[in-house]
């Protein structure tokens, strides 16, 4: 029998890995990667918790325009991560320093 | 006597005293181009005139004594001034007489010199100092000319810098007049703190503060300071020890053999009137200040000083080194009459003295600078001093010989010289003074007496090996030898000096010094009564002597037959001086070197070895200071800085400019959150 409390560990992992390629990678494609597996664990949730409202599928619902959400920020972010690379020749963040002062 | 017109004497006396001085200064400032020392003896020419005049505006009339401040040293004002009275009147004309015919003497004798500039410069500042000394009226200006007369000297006897003999000498002179300096500096110590002054005219004339001064209980009181008698007889001997190094009496004459290394001229002015008179002007100067004990001490240290130097001369071979101890043997003479209150007696000698011995010395080098001209010609290799090589030389220098003869006869007092009357006036008064004191003081005279034939003795050998016999040289170079008479320019002074050999320059009566005018100008109240049988015993005494010991002379001397061995010990005892100076290398050289030594070994080691041991103390002390500021202080300061430094690098650190590293401080900050929630 699968619990809710398989979909939040589930969930968890799913977070966790987002979380370290976002922190780690030096790509930042792998890092926009990294931020769709952040959202999807979200996502997991959502739905997970969407069994205890079958009135209004609000669970779902959410996930649905978290998903739209996550599509439109990916756009955003591939469109910095091309100008980026026009910019510096290099999409390793470690390499871009522009925050620095 | 007065006819000085309207100069006064002191003008003519301060003069007499500078144109040497001026004559110096010329030499020194044209230096070689000056060979001919012509503007020196114009100067003591002018000096002589000038001394002159002085002399006969002086003589038996009022002492005359003028003076200028000086310095200041807190209310006591030093004073410089000139004093003239017969005494020093007389000592003046003596030295500026002397000195010219030396002068015009030298001109010949070291014509060929190549530092015959530098001759003429010593020369005249030798008798700028010797003319200082005689008419100063202050002891410490006196002090300071008699300083001055040994600087001259040192430079004079060291004439010939080049050789080492020279060298050795004028140091030796200088060293042994610094010994007598010390003790004259110490009377003048003395003196000063008695009386305060130390002006002659105050201190030594009739009722002056000497006289004025009374022994009581002990003590010596005068009107301004009292001190313990003994400080009295401490001032004469100190004195006298300033005499004694000057006028080379026994045991620190060593000094004067040794400075014939000197140019002859020079020996014969150092040895006639100047420097070695020196010490016997001051014994007359100050002699109210003796007392019995120095005066006695003085009489027994001329004696001494008298047979010593008359037993050494008997065996040297160095014709000059006869006259030097000729000279030593005169001066003790002269002591001794100091010694027993005849100071005028002493001067008289000394007068007499200075023109035969003078003489001596002059002929004496017209005999050296032949026999060097011999040497030079042959190419031989001799001493040109040594009366060995010579004999026979009258048939070559016969005007010489006589002249020679002429001052030897007077310096054995001979009747109808001069030196007849000085020494027989000095010989007698020391009869007459031990008659009055008892049996022992007898030795005195009597050795005298004594002397006073070994002298004849030793210039007849003198004579006779020099003149007399055949040429020894001859065999030695084996050629003809070619001698001649030395050339007029010294024959002229040689025979202006002779005159003055005679007796009626000093006295009318050729017999009795009594008559001197001398001794009437000087005139020293004696406190014995005259003996007359002194008087006709004595002379007859000496003469006989004299005569009977050239005949014995001549047969030694001039017929060859020398009855006594030559390797005698009693010969070598005289031929090296007592070995007096042998003696002294080996007790005072050897020991002050010795201190020397050890002094220097306790600086180098306690005194030094303190210092450096302070030093490292110190050293050491600083480089822990340094360790301490390096390290402890600096290290403080730098680990604040450190610090400072990491806290900075550390917060920098999380500002680095990458996107990832502020996630991870989000994310972090995130968790702290967490956990805090989670565990409040």
């Amino acid at each position: 029998m699968i619990t809710l409390t398989h979909f939040l560990v589930v969930s968890a992992c799913i977070f966790c890995i987002g979380l370290y390629a976002v922190l780690a990678k030096k790509n930042a494609i792998m890092i926009l990667v990294g931020i769709e597996l952040m959202i999807n664990a979200a996502i997991l949730n959502f739905v997970a918790f969407g069994k205890y409202d079958q009135v209004n599928y609000g669970g779902q619902i959410f996930a649905l325009f978290a998903i739209v959400l996550a599509a439109a920020a990916v756009a955003v972010g591939l469109a910095i991560v091309l100008n980026v690379y026009r910019h510096y020749k290099t999409i390793n963040p470690d390499q871009i320093r522009e925050l620095k002062d | 006597m007065n006819f000085s017109l309207d100069i006064s004497p002191i003008t003519t006396a301060f003069l007499t005293v500078v144109m040497p001085l001026l004559a110096f200064f010329y030499q020194a400032l044209v230096g070689k181009k000056d060979q001919s020392g012509l503007v020196a003896i114009g100067a003591i020419t002018v000096s002589f005139i000038c001394g002159l005049f002085t002399f006969l505006s002086i003589w038996n009339t009022f002492p005359q004594t003028v003076e200028i401040d000086w310095f200041k040293i807190g209310n006591t004002t030093f004073t410089i001034g000139i004093l003239l009275n017969n005494l020093t009147a007389l000592m003046l004309l003596l030295v500026s007489t002397i000195a010219v015919p030396v002068h015009i003497y030298s001109k010949s004798y070291m014509h060929a010199d190549t530092g015959v500039h530098r001759y003429w410069m010593y020369l005249s500042l030798f008798c700028f100092a010797m003319l200082g000394l005689v008419i100063m009226n202050n002891l410490l200006v006196m002090y300071v000319f008699w300083e001055l007369v040994g600087f001259a000297s040192y430079l004079l006897i060291g004439f010939w810098f080049t050789k080492d003999a020279a060298v050795q000498a004028n140091k030796k002179a200088f060293l042994v007049n610094r010994i007598g300096d010390l003790g004259f500096l110490i009377g003048i110590a003395i003196v000063y703190s008695q009386f305060g002054t130390l002006n002659l005219v105050h201190l030594f004339e009739t009722g002056g503060l000497l006289a004025n001064t009374t022994i009581e209980n002990g003590l010596w009181v005068s009107p301004h300071n009292s001190m313990p008698e003994i400080w009295l007889t401490i001032a004469g001997i100190a004195f006298f020890l300033g005499a004694m190094a000057k006028s080379a009496q026994f045991p620190l004459h060593v000094w004067l053999p040794d400075a014939m290394e000197g140019p002859t001229s020079v020996s014969s002015l150092i040895h006639a009137a100047t420097m070695v008179a020196a010490g016997v002007f001051l014994m007359s100067t100050i002699f109210p200040l003796f007392n019995e004990t120095v005066l006695l001490f003085i009489a027994i240290i001329g004696t001494l000083t008298a047979v010593t130097a008359a037993y050494f001369a008997l065996a040297q071979y160095d014709i000059k080194k006869i006259l030097a101890f000729s000279t030593i043997s005169q001066l003790g003479y002269m002591m001794v009459g100091i010694g027993i209150g005849t100071w005028d007696a002493a001067m008289f000698h000394l007068l007499t003295h200075a023109f035969f011995k003078c003489l001596l010395f002059l002929c004496a080098g017209a005999v050296i600078h032949e026999m060097a001209h011999l040497k030079e010609h042959s190419q031989g290799d001799f001493d040109p001093q040594d009366v060995r090589n010579m004999g026979g030389l009258r048939t070559y220098m016969p005007k010489t010989f006589i002249l020679m003869a002429l001052a030897s006869l007077a310096l054995s007092g001979f009747p109808l010289t001069s030196g007849y009357l000085s020494k027989d006036s000095i010989i007698i008064s020391a009869f007459e003074w031990a008659s009055t004191k008892g049996m022992a003081f007898q030795i005195i005279p009597i050795l005298l007496v004594l002397v006073s034939i070994l002298t004849s003795f030793y210039i007849g050998r003198l004579i006779f090996k020099t003149f007399l016999g055949e040429l020894r040289i001859q065999h030695l170079i084996g050629q003809h030898v070619h001698l001649k008479e030395a050339p007029k320019t010294m024959l002229w002074p040689m025979f202006f000096l002779g005159i003055c050999c005679f007796f009626p320059l000093f006295s009318i009566n050729p017999i009795s010094y009594h008559d001197s005018w001398i001794m009437d100008g000087l005139l020293v109240a004696y406190p014995y009564e005259t003996n007359h049988m002194a008087h006709i015993v004595i002379p007859i005494l000496l003469t006989v002597g004299a005569l009977s010991v050239w005949v014995l002379g001549w047969k030694w001397y001039a017929k060859g037959q020398y009855p006594l061995n030559e390797n005698s010990f009693a010969n070598h005892l005289s031929l090296h001086q007592g070995y007096l100076n042998q003696f002294n290398e080996k007790t005072i050289v050897s020991s002050m070197l010795w201190i020397s030594k050890f002094a220097y070994w306790i600086d180098r080691n306690i005194v030094d070895g303190f210092i450096h041991l302070f030093t490292k103390i110190i050293q050491n002390f600083a480089s822990l200071i340094d360790w301490l500021d390096k390290n402890i202080v600096d290290g403080i300061v730098n680990a604040v800085a450190k610090i400072a430094f990491a806290l900075g690098n550390l917060a920098r650190s999380a500002q680095n400019g990458k996107l990832q590293t502020y996630l991870y401080s989000v994310f972090l900050l995130v968790v702290v959150g967490l956990i805090y929630l989670l565990l409040r």
